[in-house]
């Protein structure tokens, strides 16, 4: 069976690798969309696990129940409130450029290989739109809190 | 017969999987003549050959012999048409065509049943209405995107299937005068499918005689990646029993979007109780 301090020792790993995560955000202007769902899977990672934690309260010490909140406070403060708004508005403004140049891509006669390196673009398109999807199932989750 | 035919195409598409190798979106064949797999009338592959032919998603063709029969393949792209579809959100569920050979059978199923006319709802290039026409049927094709209603228009010069760039909800059916309908529903029960034919079910059965002489064909899918309805029927079971109809035929063939798909598109043939 796990120990109390073996869950210490998970949450606050986990609460590291989400600030790095959150460093990065920071710091990082050109972000790819894989780095993007990843560092909202560590919040909802770090989230959850702060969640089930929480139920478990009174069988928990109280520097794991302060870190918690500290790790929640972060959470709300810097990724809810700044990089989630950036993301998306980062997120929508590609999806409205590459639309924009798929548009004018697609006027005029194009040869085979034209058509399947565009086909690449729309794919592309594809998965940031359902990353924005994605990103916006998150916000839903934060307004229903 | 025609359920060999449909059989023979997936199982041709199988091997088609295995060797093509091109990096088209959107790929399919029809075979070059007629054969012991596919006895089809060698002017209805003609036409089916001039379909794609004539229809701009289709820019390069070659022919290849798959296992044992000799066809032309087609390379596609629909991108442009998903693009203007997702811009003006006119369409509930993005232009995923058939293949012309499984628009084809399924259109041999529906005059094989007694129906005189097909009626393509949410038609997408209107290749089900086409081959309708091949098999000397009357039929429509409804469709609410107009840039594919506009693409539709370049391909009935031969065969007019009677494109209609409408909402197929609020379509006034009585203007076709219809006698014995077969209506087939574009898209898939989980993507928007079941609202599409539900509304058009409302629409015919307030047509007098039309609820009991009409047929439906709905596409379904076995896919584990969608939610899977309680009373099956590859996810149309709960609208075929509300709405008091009987499932008489499912045939499994081949579309765009099954390509890399194990399991293909379920055409699920219905009527009335």
């Amino acid at each position: 069976m796990t120990s109390s301090e073996d869950i210490s020792q998970m949450f606050d790993s986990e609460s590291k690798k989400l600030q790095n995560f959150i460093d990065t955000a920071n710091s990082k202007t050109d972000m790819n969309i894989h780095e993007i769902v990843a560092t909202y899977y560590q919040v909802m990672n770090v989230s959850s696990m702060a969640t089930m934690l929480k139920q478990q309260a009174d069988s928990e010490p109280s520097s794991l129940l302060s870190q918690i909140r500290e790790t929640e406070k972060m959470i709300s403060e810097k990724f809810d409130s700044i990089i989630h708004p950036k993301f998306l508005a980062k997120i929508s403004s590609a999806i409205q450029e590459m639309t924009k140049n798929l548009q004018f891509e697609n006027s005029g006669e194009k040869s085979k290989e034209q058509i399947e390196s565009n086909a690449k673009l729309f794919e592309e398109l594809r998965q940031t739109m359902s990353t924005k999807e994605f990103v916006e199932q998150y916000e839903n989750g934060i307004s229903h809190d | 017969m025609i359920s060999d035919i449909a059989k023979n195409l997936v199982k041709l598409k199988k091997e088609f999987v295995k060797v093509y190798d091109g990096n088209s979106q959107i790929q399919e064949f029809i075979p070059k003549s007629t054969s012991e797999l596919f006895p089809i009338v060698e002017s209805h592959l003609d036409l089916l050959h001039e379909f794609a032919t004539t229809n701009p998603i289709y820019y390069n063709s070659f022919e290849k012999k798959i296992g044992s029969v000799d066809c032309i393949v087609y390379e596609g792209d629909i991108n442009k048409y998903w693009l203007n579809s997702i811009q003006h959100g006119s369409s509930k569920a993005p232009f995923s065509p058939t293949w012309i050979m499984s628009g084809y059978i399924g259109a041999m199923f529906a005059k094989e049943l007694g129906y005189s006319e097909v009626i393509d709802i949410g038609s997408g290039d209107g290749r089900i209405a086409y081959c309708a026409k091949v098999l000397g049927m009357e039929s429509y094709s409804l469709e609410i995107d107009d840039l594919l209603v506009e693409l539709q228009h370049l391909l009935i010069s031969t065969l007019n299937f009677h494109p209609h760039c409408t909402d197929a909800v609020a379509f006034d059916y009585s203007s076709l005068n219809l006698s014995r309908p077969i209506f087939f529903i574009g898209g898939l029960a989980q993507m928007g499918g079941t609202f599409l034919a539900t509304g058009v079910l409302e629409k015919i059965n307030s047509i007098s005689n039309l609820k009991q002489n009409s047929g439906w064909v709905f596409a379904g899918t076995l896919s584990q990646k969608y939610v899977t309805d309680p009373k099956n029927e590859a996810g149309w079971g709960t609208l075929i029993e509300k709405n008091n109809l009987k499932s008489i035929q499912n045939i499994s063939l081949p579309a765009a979007w099954t390509f890399h798909e194990s399991d293909d598109v379920q055409y699920i043939f219905a009527k009335s109780n």
